[in-house]
């Protein structure tokens, strides 16, 4: 049996040697290599290595022409001024198997990873290293941004620089440009400050970190810039602690909130003189530096039962609120659920894997219940009275006429009272009304058990 | 692969536990997991005046539990003999108007740590105030902000210092004779516990992290890593065998960690009736094979018997 496989081997190389040498001399050259050799390819002698370029064996002068013949709408696309080389070469098998394939599009191999086999920088190795990964990236969605065949733009890009972005950033460039003062490099393209695939070393796809890529443009040795910045030496500073680099309607390209005393340029208030070495050092750290203005929110903060930990912890208010200026009210560092879940993690993803979630916590009002800063109350909780918290918004009255309240005593623990969160989840849960249990029986049995018998 | 991770910590934990626990006053468990079983819990002291978020428990190692009642801004003693725990008087003073932490001294006294002033006060063994504990630090630039504490065996008071990420022990002149820096990537440090043979170790309810310090160590290094097995988690203790017990408030449970870190195993979970917890934010091991916790959201002090 094995010698008659040999021998059916042997047959297939010579007839396929025997086709090579039958090639006309004015066949068109072989383009590039490809990269997906058949199997039968490395058992072949080392003359009949030509036809590795023409896996399929087509007859002379159909390699780059017999996909068109069904395929016209292809050909058209080779007018474009931007051809993907493996098209233009008419090797079409560099990315498809023309019989069959486990992928769309008869790829022969999964959209993300073809595309890497030629463009190693994209490989999946070289995009998990990296810090921050376009999200088409990192799902092989190369497609999104390029068209595989040909285009119009540079790149095979399907659309021009930011026109691209707007695709799926749309939003972000509606705001910049109802912006009133606008970043030049934004205006132009993108690609000025972001790679479009991924960095490396930076966040936000930054070609280069904060500040070194805003000091390409903005020469921190000018005494223009040193004015503007009161002669602090915020050469090494991060610059989007101040400034919104799209652009923004404040002078100076500011965020939007702004703390007073920058916008007042007084920086002194808070940091020791410019022209104290290490002038960027505070004047005093944690919530005492903040005390200095905002001593009645510090003294009420620090003098209530129970404090926001942070608060007054090495970072202290800057945990939460950025000193300078913020795209968020109230100076904060992010939206307000984000800021919450940066440290509640498993409260907000409970929340968010909840089928049934309390309206004001999915929409991130966290500080319609909890007070932020400090409470004479468990869970920093605005009174400490739970049925007080959820009156602000709840008429018991209009509820139910289950008996509740301070007088009513939990069957199940005589230290407790009935109130709201005796049968709710506060945050959100599996089930309806956000209640404990999933149905009413359930609920209704951790308390009345005699109810059953 | 968390139930791998813990088989093999598991593993782990049988191979080292006896070469880790033969410290001087530690005695030798085998790496078993830690199981736990309810006992009546404490509901009231001894006038029947019931317990309000209480937020942390102590025991004094030999007869006497205190329990900061802090939603009724007071302190209950109870009389511990065995299993059988008697409710005694209550401390209410108003140097302290909101206790969170109450420790005893080895003279007898007490040590309150105060959520609004964010002081500790001295008692008398009588339970009167005798001074606020005054760190004595030259050139600070911000103060002591306590957050959790303990106290040594010879009197020693090891304070987590929130306000400069580190931990102080003082001496009897209230001077820092010691201080450990905890990792600069430590996040929402919260509470300390300390073993017969001086080591500290620190809870991170942020970073999910216990730390540890032994006692030449200048700063705290990690000891064990336990994002997958608690929420939030808020409170520590250690017990005669070297085993730490670590309240998971958000996830109403009890994890336990061997004398090597390794996962002992969780108990316990969110409910009313007793043996479960509702925001559990104290522990503190009692006499041999008892554990107290203070069961915050169910107004009570949990009791439960350990597996040996």
């Amino acid at each position: 049996m094995r010698a008659l496989v040999r021998l059916l081997a042997v047959a297939a190389l010579a007839a396929a040697a025997a086709r090579v040498s039958a090639a006309p001399a004015t066949a068109p050259a072989p383009p590039a290599p490809a990269p997906r050799p058949k199997a039968a390819a490395p058992a072949r002698p080392a003359a009949a290595a030509p036809s590795a370029a023409n896996p399929y064996h087509l007859k002379a002068g159909a390699q780059g022409k017999v996909c068109l013949n069904c395929h016209s709408d292809i050909g058209d696309l080779l007018a474009q001024p931007f051809v993907h080389a493996p098209v233009k070469a008419g090797n079409c098998v560099q990315c498809h198997s023309p019989h069959a394939s486990s992928h769309g599009k008869l790829l022969a191999a999964a959209p993300g990873a073809i595309c890497a086999t030629c463009h190693a920088p994209m490989a999946a190795a070289a995009v998990a290293k990296a810090r921050s990964v376009h999200p088409p990236v990192r799902a092989g969605e190369c497609i999104k941004c390029h068209d595989p065949h040909a285009a119009k733009n540079k790149g095979q890009l399907r659309l021009a620089g930011s026109e691209l972005c707007a695709s799926c950033h749309g939003d972000m460039l509606k705001r910049i440009a109802a912006l009133k003062f606008k970043h030049p490099p934004v205006a132009a393209s993108c690609e000025a400050c972001h790679d479009p695939h991924a960095s490396d070393a930076n966040p936000h796809l930054l070609k280069k970190a904060v500040p070194g890529i805003c000091t390409q443009c903005h020469k921190v040795d000018q005494p223009a810039f040193a004015k503007q910045h009161m002669n602090y030496p915020v050469g090494k500073a991060d610059c989007t602690s101040c400034h919104d680099p799209h652009g923004s309607d404040r002078a100076g390209l500011l965020w939007m909130t702004v703390h007073p005393p920058v916008a007042n340029r007084m920086c002194n208030q808070c940091h020791l003189d410019a022209a104290t070495p290490g002038a960027l050092t505070t004047r005093k750290s944690g919530a005492e530096l903040c005390r200095s203005c905002h001593s009645e929110m510090v003294n009420t903060t620090l003098g209530k039962n129970r404090v926001h930990w942070p608060a007054v912890d090495k970072v202290g208010c800057l945990n939460c609120h950025n000193p300078h200026a913020s795209p968020q009210p109230a100076l904060l560092k992010a939206k307000t659920k984000d800021l919450c879940a940066s440290c509640h993690t498993a409260t907000v993803d409970e929340l968010d894997r909840s089928a049934v979630k309390h309206p004001p916590a999915e929409e991130g009002q966290c500080t319609a219940c909890h007070d932020p800063h400090a409470s004479n109350a468990v869970f920093l909780l605005t009174s400490d009275k739970v049925m007080d918290v959820c009156g602000t918004c709840h008429d018991y009255a209009h509820h139910s006429n289950h008996p509740i309240g301070e007088k009513k005593i939990d069957p199940r623990n005589r230290n407790l009272t009935l109130d709201c969160i005796s049968c709710h989840r506060p945050h959100g849960s599996p089930y309806k009304t956000f209640a404990h249990f999933n149905t009413d029986s359930d609920l209704c049995v951790q308390c009345h058990q005699g109810m059953g018998k | 692969m968390r139930g791998a991770r813990r088989f093999v910590a598991l593993l782990a934990g049988v191979a080292v536990a006896g070469s880790v626990a033969t410290g001087p006053a530690l005695l030798v468990r085998a790496a078993e997991p830690v199981g736990l079983r309810a006992l009546p819990a404490l509901y009231e002291d001894g006038k029947g005046t019931g317990l309000r978020t209480p937020e942390s428990v102590a025991f004094d190692g030999a007869k006497r539990l205190a329990v900061a009642d802090t939603g009724n801004g007071r302190v209950v003693l109870y009389d511990v003999a065995g299993e059988k725990i008697t409710p005694g008087a209550e401390i209410r003073l108003p140097e302290i108007p909101s206790p969170l932490q109450a420790r005893f001294a080895p003279d007898g006294g007490l040590l309150v740590l105060d959520g609004r002033l964010k002081k500790i006060a001295r008692l008398t063994a009588a339970g009167q105030f005798k001074s606020y504990l005054v760190v004595q630090e030259e050139g600070a630039r911000t103060p002591l902000v306590p957050r959790s504490f303990r106290v040594g065996a010879d009197g020693a008071v090891f304070i987590l210092d929130v306000a400069q990420g580190r931990v102080v022990v003082l001496g009897p002149d209230d001077r820092i004779r010691r201080q450990m820096a905890v990792p600069k990537d430590a996040r929402g440090l919260s509470d300390l516990a300390l073993d017969a043979r001086g080591v500290v170790y620190a809870l991170e309810s942020v970073g999910r992290r216990v730390l540890v310090a032994r006692p030449d160590d200048a700063a705290f290094a990690v000891f064990a890593a336990i994002e997958a097995d608690v929420a939030f988690p808020t409170a520590l203790s250690v017990d005669e065998f070297g085993r730490l017990a670590v309240a998971d408030e958000s996830g109403g449970g009890i994890v336990f960690l061997g004398p090597d870190g390794s996962f002992r195993g969780r108990q316990s979970s969110m409910g009313w009736k007793e043996g479960l917890l509702r925001s559990p934010s104290g522990l503190a091991a009692g006499p041999p094979g008892l554990l107290f916790v203070a069961d915050r959201g169910n107004n009570r002090i949990a009791v439960f018997s350990v597996s040996k």
